[in-house]
């Protein structure tokens, strides 16, 4: 009896290690997730859903909603990072980040996977940023560039010189046909920067200089630039609120019909084109202004995905990374939420052109692509800037009438103080000399 | 004082009321607004048997991971950092109740100097230890920081309670040949039970409520405790309008303490209140 | 030998609260952000300097100061109002007690949510009732001037308790015969609280006031979750401050500086408290 009993204990215990063992053969999806910031997230699902029906069995693509604000998004990897630990693949990557994470070591190389052909269909803007010391490390999704959004109705043909814009938005003022001349983004936020960079390019500076790799605040375009942008308040060009609005004011102002010029981003035109913008139809794209002899240029603001070192399905991960950025993947980020795509080609393409006619003038300012300092320590080179600059914007100087183009002491004082303090804290923080 | 009793209370009772009200509405407000839709909740004007619903909770315990988790993980931690305060502090505090009386001021003001200082401010070397040491991720590793920041706290409170004990009490037990752990076990431990506990659920609390160190000590979903949980719900925007979840959550993650207050508040109170008579 | 039995709780308390200041201290005449691959390297004194000329530094300690006395100041003011309630007997006592207490049971970030829900406009109670009155869109939560107010109001609902808990147990070791014989003499009840209970009840407020002083000054949880420092950086707190170039900026050895800095300021501003008090009591002893 015992014998027996002993037997058919091992029999069984036989039977259930050979089932362990015949369940761990079966193959099992490999486990893929991304990181993204909500609305990303909430437009990729439908993707997500057709990528996971195609692999199925094979891969299994799961996207993690992040928060809304942008940075907390880094800060929630970076905290696992820090850690070491890594609990997703890939990132949704902004490109002002992208610097700080190859620097620190936490991204994988995606040389391997994406070739110069690959890179040679994206449009110019989206090129812009994935890199790092010469290695890609970034793959992109969608890229935007900040554009001049001008009032048909108003005027025949938009203005090409900072002078122009001035003299037109004033007179529009001044003639009472438009509350506000020119609408922008003058808190004290990132979005200052983008706008800073348009128009320190258009008065023919540079925030950092890519050949020397220091900063070129203290010349004379940048007091210009920040000279010109508060002579837009102190002369009536553009409201004074205009130091406290982002996107969202500005776009608001403008879709109400109170203001001649915006500068936004493409997202906007797909808002101004509503059944309850009062401006619908009446709205053309420009690129920013630019001095006579300068090229005009656009701040791109792009998001990517890239893939984190530590991650145990690098394979995998690329391939949902190709299918998330893929022509069709465009396409229809676009058709549905008016993302804007990365492929040269779907510039051109005709469906997409019928649902928005803007998309050739997003074209052409994304050939005009600048980018902001592509540095590590890129978020506090801003701050400072932002600090300096809406500071500048909201102190009170003597009135004057005409358009300043001339760096004034005050513009002069203001990029002098970023330029020390940044070379300060290029110092302090190790940079090489 | 009595004879002017009926006057005073009803004075009285205006100022308790106001009391009252500047302490619970505030949590009273989200108890309300937890139980309140989305719509009802941007909508005063929907009538009132149409603004109640269940599912912010529904929302919460269903949600990746469910909220439930981080109550748990927090009472793990707590319990962890209170059992391993009490183990160190005891001993601490008895062998501090012995030494003579100006070693023993001269401690005293170095433990107080320690309880008064920000803690915040020790989040980046710890943030460093936690990496070196692999410490990071693990709710027990959570438990070493939390107990020596507890510690002042504990060794103060228990150190007076020590002190609070006869004198000869120990010599006597030790005459009657009990070893030091059997003294400390037997005789002294039941003695300073108030202190003991008072101790325990301040530092319970302590640990339950601690927020930096804990932020930067766990990244993983699965183990945040409750503050840095509620501070990534803060963060989310899971719910288009998400206030109705947030106010769940606030009501769900303040019932363990409540119920902690409401059962232990006499230890609270004696706790903190000796701890300030002796500090 | 007993004394090893104190050692090891001694020994952890050293550690973390010993070692990070020196850590910091050293740190801070070191670069140790991400361009030095998080490892320390000697830079001499850049980063104070940098910090001497940080104007986000400056305006936090200010902002915090400011935060710091003002909660602590109306703190004081309404923990003792309502020690003076709690002293007295009447039924109930204990219970209305236990219920004040939570708000200070309560986690912080937790609190932070529900209070930024309390004062959203346009739906919040608060934005609601105001709107009701005729007083407008509050925007407590966007603009600088209200905002800070906001986080002032959450601090002192929640750390009232404690003080009240302590100034209450100093209350309760003020004999009644003190009251009794200055009620004899013909004093009132408000003469009594300045001449009887405040003096007996001083070292009681410098504790709170002591200890209430360095909590605030390094506010973190409640600007992080309630504000994140905002609008605009006007709430930003050092401690917050601090954590951001750590965390966010990956600039350790700046971190440091900046906790190191902080923890100064504080103690120069214990430090003139003491000098004040001591000035002031002086100043008082000389009254008839």
């Amino acid at each position: 009896m015992r014998r027996g009993f002993r037997i058919a204990s091992g029999l069984i215990g036989l039977l259930f290690v050979l089932a362990c063992l015949a369940w761990s053969g079966q193959k099992q999806p490999v486990p893929v997730s991304i990181l993204m910031p909500a609305p990303y997230a909430d437009a990729s699902t439908q993707m997500v859903e057709a990528f996971n029906r195609e692999h199925r069995g094979s891969i299994h693509l799961e996207v993690i909603r992040g928060p809304l604000e942008t940075e907390s998004i880094s800060d929630l990897a970076i905290s696992s990072l820090l850690l070491g630990d890594t609990p997703f693949d890939a990132l949704l990557m902004d490109v002002t980040w992208l610097p700080k994470y190859a620097e620190a070591g936490w991204l994988e190389p995606l040389d391997p996977w994406f070739d110069q052909a690959a890179l040679d269909q994206l449009i110019l803007g989206a090129r812009l940023g994935n890199h790092h010391k010469g290695q890609l490390y970034r793959w992109p999704l969608g890229a935007d560039v900040g554009v001049l959004y001008w009032r048909t109705d108003l005027m025949d043909s938009p203005p090409s010189t900072p002078e122009q814009l001035s003299d037109i938005a004033i007179n529009l003022v001044q003639t009472k046909r438009v509350t506000n001349g020119y609408v922008w983004q003058g808190r004290q936020y990132e979005g200052l920067s983008c706008n800073f960079v348009e128009v320190l390019h258009g008065f023919g500076g540079q925030w950092l200089n890519p050949a020397t790799g220091q900063l070129e605040l203290d010349a004379t375009s940048a007091a210009r630039a920040a000279a010109w942008m508060q002579s837009l308040i102190t002369t009536g060009a553009s409201p004074k609120a205009v130091t406290n609005y982002s996107e969202s004011e500005s776009l608001q102002a403008f879709k109400a019909g109170d203001a001649a010029f915006m500068r936004n981003w493409p997202y906007a035109w797909a808002e101004l084109q509503k059944p309850e913008s009062n401006v619908r139809g009446n709205v053309g794209i420009a690129l920013m202004v630019a001095e006579p002899d300068q090229s005009p240029a656009a701040t791109v603001g792009s998001w990517g995905l890239s893939l984190l070192k530590q991650s145990p399905h690098r394979e995998a991960a690329v391939e949902a990374i190709r299918y998330l950025t893929s022509e069709a993947a465009q396409r229809e980020r676009f058709l549905n939420q008016g993302y804007t795509p990365t492929s040269k080609s779907l510039f051109t393409d005709p469906e997409l052109i019928a649902v928005s006619s803007a998309l050739p003038e997003i074209a052409k300012a994304l050939d005009y692509s600048v980018s902001r300092p592509p540095s590590p320590l890129y978020a506090q080179l801003s701050d400072l800037l932002q600090r300096q600059l809406n500071g500048l914007l909201t102190a009170e100087p003597e009135k004057t009438n005409r358009t300043i183009d001339t760096a004034t002491a005050a513009s002069a004082a203001a990029m002098n103080s970023v330029q020390t303090k940044s070379d300060m804290l290029l110092r302090a923080t190790g940079a090489e000399a | 004082m009595s004879s002017k009793r009926s006057w005073v209370s009803s004075r009285h009772a205006v100022l308790v009321t106001l009391l009252l009200i500047w302490s619970l509405a505030p949590m009273i407000w989200q108890l309300i607004s937890s139980f309140t839709s989305s719509e009802a909740l941007v909508n005063g004007a929907i009538p009132f048997q149409n603004r109640w619903t269940l599912i912010h909770y529904r929302e919460l315990l269903s949600s990746d991971p469910p909220f439930w988790r981080y109550l748990l993980n927090s009472t793990v931690v707590a319990g962890a950092s209170t059992v391993l305060t009490l183990v160190l502090a005891v001993p601490a505090a008895y062998v501090l109740a012995q030494l003579p009386r100006r070693w023993r001021r001269g401690i005293r003001s170095g433990v107080m100097a320690a309880a008064l200082f920000p803690y915040v401010l020790l989040f980046l070397a710890l943030l460093e230890l936690a990496r070196n040491f692999h410490l990071g991720n693990s709710l027990f590793a959570l438990a070493l920081p939390y107990s020596a920041l507890a510690m002042p706290l504990a060794l103060l409170l228990l150190t007076a309670a020590f002190e609070g004990l006869p004198k000869d009490l120990d010599d006597a037990a030790r005459l009657e040949g009990l070893t030091l752990r059997q003294r400390l076990r037997w005789v002294m431990l039941p003695l300073i039970a108030p202190a003991s506990a008072s101790t325990a659920i301040l530092v319970f609390l302590f640990a339950w409520n601690e927020y930096p160190i804990a932020l930067t000590w766990l990244s993983r979903s699965d183990l945040l405790t409750l503050p840095v949980a509620m501070a990534r719900i803060a963060g989310s925007s899971i719910y288009s309008i998400p206030y109705g979840a947030y106010a769940a959550a606030t009501v769900l993650g303040a019932i363990p303490l409540l119920l902690l207050v409401l059962l232990f508040q006499r230890q609270i109170v004696s706790g903190l209140t000796n701890g300030a008579i002796k500090g | 030998m007993t004394v090893l039995l104190a050692l090891p709780a001694l020994l952890l308390m050293a550690v973390v609260f010993g070692w990070p200041m020196l850590r910091y201290a050293w740190l801070s005449f070191h670069a140790d952000s991400v361009l030095t691959g998080l490892v320390p390297i000697p830079n001499g004194g850049a980063n104070w300097l940098r910090l001497l000329t940080d104007s986000r530094f400056w305006l936090d300690a200010g902002q915090t100061t400011r935060f710091a006395i003002v909660s602590v100041g109306l703190e004081l003011i309404l923990a003792l109002a309502i020690a003076l309630l709690l002293d007295q007997r009447w039924r109930g006592r204990s219970a209305v007690r236990a219920l004040s207490l939570l708000p200070w049971a309560l986690p912080t970030t937790m609190m932070a949510l529900g209070w930024r829900w309390i004062f959203n406009t346009p739906y919040g109670p608060i934005e609601q009732v105001a709107e009701a009155a005729g007083f407008g869109p509050l925007n407590l939560l966007s603009t600088p001037a209200m905002t800070w107010i906001v986080t002032v109001l959450a601090d002192v609902w929640k750390t009232t308790p404690f003080i009240t808990l302590i100034l209450l147990a100093g209350l309760q070791t003020i004999p009644e015969d003190l009251y009794a014989a200055f009620r004899l003499e013909g004093g009132s009840a408000f003469q009594a609280l300045r001449r009887v209970t405040i003096p007996l009840l001083m070292p009681y407020i410098l504790l709170s006031l002591l200890f209430r002083m360095a909590q605030a000054f390094g506010v973190f949880d409640l600007i992080q979750v309630l504000t994140g420092g905002g609008p605009a950086g006007s709430t930003e707190s050092l401690a917050l401050y601090a954590y951001l170039n750590g965390m966010r900026f990956l600039d350790f050895g700046y971190s440091a500086t900046v906790m190191v800095g902080g923890f100064l300021l504080l103690t120069a501003l214990i430090l003139l408290g003491a000098l004040l008090l001591r000035m002031t009591g002086a100043l008082r002893a000389m009254q008839p």
